[in-house]
């Protein structure tokens, strides 16, 4: 069963998007800001992250680069969840070190296929 | 008595037979006398003091001379018994002092009471007649009487006519010196009058001088001056001088009416010795009392610019040869400096004219010469600038009212007017005080006679303008920045409502409670449809707000087409339809931002399928030459008037509030995709028939920045 690790400040869209993620057979742990999200991702080990931009405490993008300079979260997928249909975000997040992004809201089907293709063919 | 006494006196002095030599001595004396005498009448005189007062035993010496104007004979001078006053006229026909006039021989008449032509006087004695001949023609008679019959012996014959010889060369050179005089006093008194004439410029003084110079000249009573009004081809009369009670100031006259429209057609001058019998007179002139009339055209080089009337009241006074030779002088000049002055004035209307346009012109003008100093300005100048029109006149122009910032640009813009090039300007100007203007400028050459003079500078004050278009700028991204914030606000709870009804929806199945699941799929297409209306708004005022940005990559056309019909699939069949994709197989790549155009094809796509029903949506791809793609998305569906199209593509407008409830959509996705086209440089134009389906044709550059 993958493990992923959500990080949303939003607390609808949390809980929305972790049922969902689970009822399709995901094993998903949450947290609400960059910071913990960091320190969430490099204490366990997830085989995919799914990393809101606009975060408190530590925004996305931020947490992003933290996680790509660890060592142990280096590898490990991101998909870059913006709230704005922006090609810039995008941009910028895949500056950052995403591997994908996806624009809220969240068409379940288009983000599954996204992280079908990151996921390592072992988690699936 | 008092008749008696001079008769009395006269024979009481003289002796009857003086002696041959004292006759000799007497005439030398005389001689000596008449050349003295400077004068016709001088020398008249000298001849019958001389005569009379020699002792020669005559009664009574006289000299006439014949007017040439009347024929009659005029005494000029006399002594001797009779009462003859000066002036004293003798009608042609009349008198013995006729005879030598007629045959140019004296006249000897030894009994005067026997002659036939003897008109009863005091004489009842003998009487000779002398012809007076100057310059060989017989200009008068030297009248010679005694109270006694048989008085003249052939000694006094000769004396008398040596006299009247002497007395003729003498009139002749009197004469000759009077005629040169006379023309040295006209050329002065001409070359005076044109001096005069060509100093004065303001018409009307010059009319009026024109012919009081020539009346004086011409020494007649009245003068008339017209000029020619060749529009109306007609002669108004400008300037009189001395006619009657009723001045004749306005009259106009036709060509070919009266004298002056006679010279006026004729071109040539005209004497009429008495008006009233002309019968070309102007009835206009019915009641005037003139016998001669002198009239001349002024002309210039053949082109008519009015006429000159001189008429006497004396019936006496005729015009002649030499009346005709001084205007033939005058007219040409007077013709000229009247044209000087009307063509002065005209120039000086026509500067006036221009003068005031520019003093009351509300646009700030300056000119400039050729070294860029300020000639002129205007009174809009001076308020826009607060400069006085001393302050800057001879200063440059760009050294007042540039900044450091405009200063390069207006000098630019200075040397481009100069040579020859208009130049418009939006920027700003300095004041003298130091504030800025905004103006809208315009640069001009000014060219006189095809040779550049300088240039004109034109500025409009739009600060007002400009005050009021940031206003509406301001608040129009205000309105766009609102919007945004508010669907931005608006999408998280959306997002929700449509996340959460997914969910539920699976979930029910799950829980197996199938009958709730159409509320659910209600829920959630309402939701969408609300979700893609706040996203269209947010685009179209991101795009009003100018902060939508274009992102540009190279990507192949053929798999993006594959995405959008793929999207668009659902739609389509909705209402029976049948998707056909043309051409996007040999397409190739594009620069473009794909996100748009991928959002551009489906607002196309989705809009055919709306208005269309069992019938055929094309999606072509096709090259417009090398550099340009098209996009043509054509249907068979319900089309649109002229009418319609002109609205479609405005925000909020689909064709029809009714098409819109019955179709649904925003209406903005027309709007939209036309904005999106032109941020990337490209376009849409639509085609439609009603009821035979439409075509839109998106047009982008092939490589798109």
């Amino acid at each position: 069963m993958p493990r992923i690790l959500l990080i949303e400040d939003n607390e609808m869209n949390r809980d929305m998007l972790s049922r969902r993620l689970q009822r399709k057979g995901f094993e998903v742990e949450m947290a609400v800001d960059g910071r913990i999200g960091v320190e969430m991702a490099r204490a366990g080990r997830y085989d995919l992250i799914l990393m809101d931009m606009s975060l408190p405490e530590v925004d996305g993008w931020e947490a992003t680069r933290q996680l790509r300079a660890a060592p142990e979260t280096a590898t490990v997928p991101i998909i870059a969840l913006t709230a704005h249909a922006m090609a810039g975000d995008r941009d910028k997040a895949l500056e950052a070190g995403c591997n994908d992004y996806d624009t809220k809201p969240i068409e379940l089907d288009r983000l599954l296929g996204k992280m079908a293709a990151l996921l390592p063919a072992a988690a699936q | 008595m008092k008749r008696a006494t001079p008769k009395g006196r006269a024979r009481a002095r003289k002796p009857r037979r003086p002696a041959a030599a004292s006759r000799q001595e007497a005439l030398l004396r005389l001689s000596t006398g008449i050349a003295e005498a400077e004068s016709e009448t001088d020398v008249c005189r000298a001849v019958v003091v001389g005569l009379y007062g020699e002792a020669l035993g005559y009664d009574f010496v006289a000299v006439l001379l014949v007017d040439q104007a009347s024929g009659d004979r005029v005494l000029v001078a006399s002594e001797g018994w009779k009462q003859a006053p000066s002036g004293l006229r003798i009608r042609p026909g009349q008198g013995l002092s006729e005879r030598p006039l007629l045959d140019g021989r004296i006249h000897y008449t030894p009994r005067v009471t026997e002659e036939t032509r003897y008109l009863p006087t005091r004489n009842e004695g003998s009487e000779v007649d002398v012809p007076i001949l100057a310059n060989r023609e017989l200009v008068g008679v030297l009248v010679v009487e005694s109270n006694r019959p048989d008085a003249f012996d052939d000694g006094d014959l000769k004396i008398l006519a040596a006299a009247a010889n002497q007395a003729g060369i003498a009139i002749g050179r009197a004469r000759l010196l009077r005629a040169e005089r006379a023309r040295a006093d006209e050329q002065e008194a001409l070359r005076a009058t044109m001096a005069d004439l060509a100093g004065r410029l303001d018409l009307s003084t010059v009319l009026t001088a024109v012919l009081e110079r020539a009346v004086r000249l011409l020494g007649v009573s009245h003068g008339e001056l017209a000029i020619y009004d060749a529009a109306a081809e007609e002669l108004e009369i400008v300037a009189s001088h001395n006619i009657g009670r009723k001045a004749t100031t306005g009259t106009r006259m036709k060509l070919g009416e009266g004298a002056m429209g006679h010279v006026a057609r004729t071109h040539e001058p005209l004497l009429i010795p008495s008006y009233h019998a002309w019968s070309g007179r102007s009835p206009q002139y019915a009641a005037v009392d003139f016998h001669a009339v002198m009239v001349a055209p002024l002309l210039i080089g053949g082109h008519l610019v009015g006429a000159i009337a001189f008429m006497d009241r004396d019936p006496a006074r005729q015009f002649g040869a030499d009346d005709l030779r001084l205007l033939n002088l005058f007219a040409p000049q007077a013709a000229i400096a009247i044209e000087n002055a009307r063509l002065f004035t005209a120039a000086q209307q026509q500067r006036q004219y221009f003068q005031e346009l520019v003093a009351n012109n509300p646009v700030a003008i300056a000119t400039l010469d050729l070294a860029e100093n300020v000639v002129s300005c205007n009174p809009a100048f001076e308020s826009m600038y607060g400069y006085t029109q001393a302050e800057v006149v001879g200063r440059k122009l760009d050294d007042l009212i540039t900044t450091e910032a405009t200063r390069q640009e207006a000098m630019a813009y200075t040397q481009q007017a100069l040579s020859h090039q208009r130049v418009k300007m939006i920027s700003q100007r300095r004041r003298k005080d130091g504030t800025l203007v905004d103006i809208e400028g315009l640069g001009v050459s000014v060219v006189v006679d095809g040779t550049p003079v300088g240039a004109m500078a034109l500025y409009h004050d739009i600060t007002e303008l400009l005050k009021a278009r940031r206003e509406a700028e301001e608040a129009s991204r205000a309105k766009s920045q609102f919007l945004a914030s508010v669907s931005h606000e608006l999408r998280t709870p959306l997002n929700a409502i449509i996340g959460y009804s997914e969910l539920l929806e699976e979930e029910v199945e799950e829980l197996g409670v199938p009958q709730l699941g159409g509320d659910l799929e209600r829920i959630e297409a309402s939701g969408r449809l609300l979700l893609s209306l706040i996203n269209d708004i947010l685009d179209l005022s991101k795009i009003e707000a100018g902060k939508m940005e274009i992102f540009v990559e190279d990507f192949p056309v053929a798999p993006l087409v594959k995405d959008v019909t793929a999207m668009v699939g659902p739609l389509v069949e909705k209402r029976a339809n049948r998707l056909v994709v043309e051409g996007a197989a040999e397409a190739g790549d594009l620069r473009a931002d794909r996100t748009k155009l991928t959002q551009m094809l489906l607002n196309l796509l989705s809009n055919a399928s709306k208005f269309t029903e069992n019938g055929t949506i094309t999606l072509g791809v096709r090259k417009n030459g090398a550099d340009r793609v098209e996009f043509v998305v054509r249907d068979t569906g319900i089309g649109m008037t002229e009418e319609q199209m002109g609205k479609l593509f405005q925000s909020f407008s689909q064709a029809e509030v009714s098409t819109a409830s019955r179709y649904g959509g925003t209406g903005l996705g027309l709007a939209i995709t036309k904005k999106f086209s032109e941020l990337m440089g490209g376009g849409v134009t639509v085609e439609s028939v009603p009821g035979a389906g439409s075509t839109f044709i998106l047009t982008l550059p092939v490589r798109g920045s």
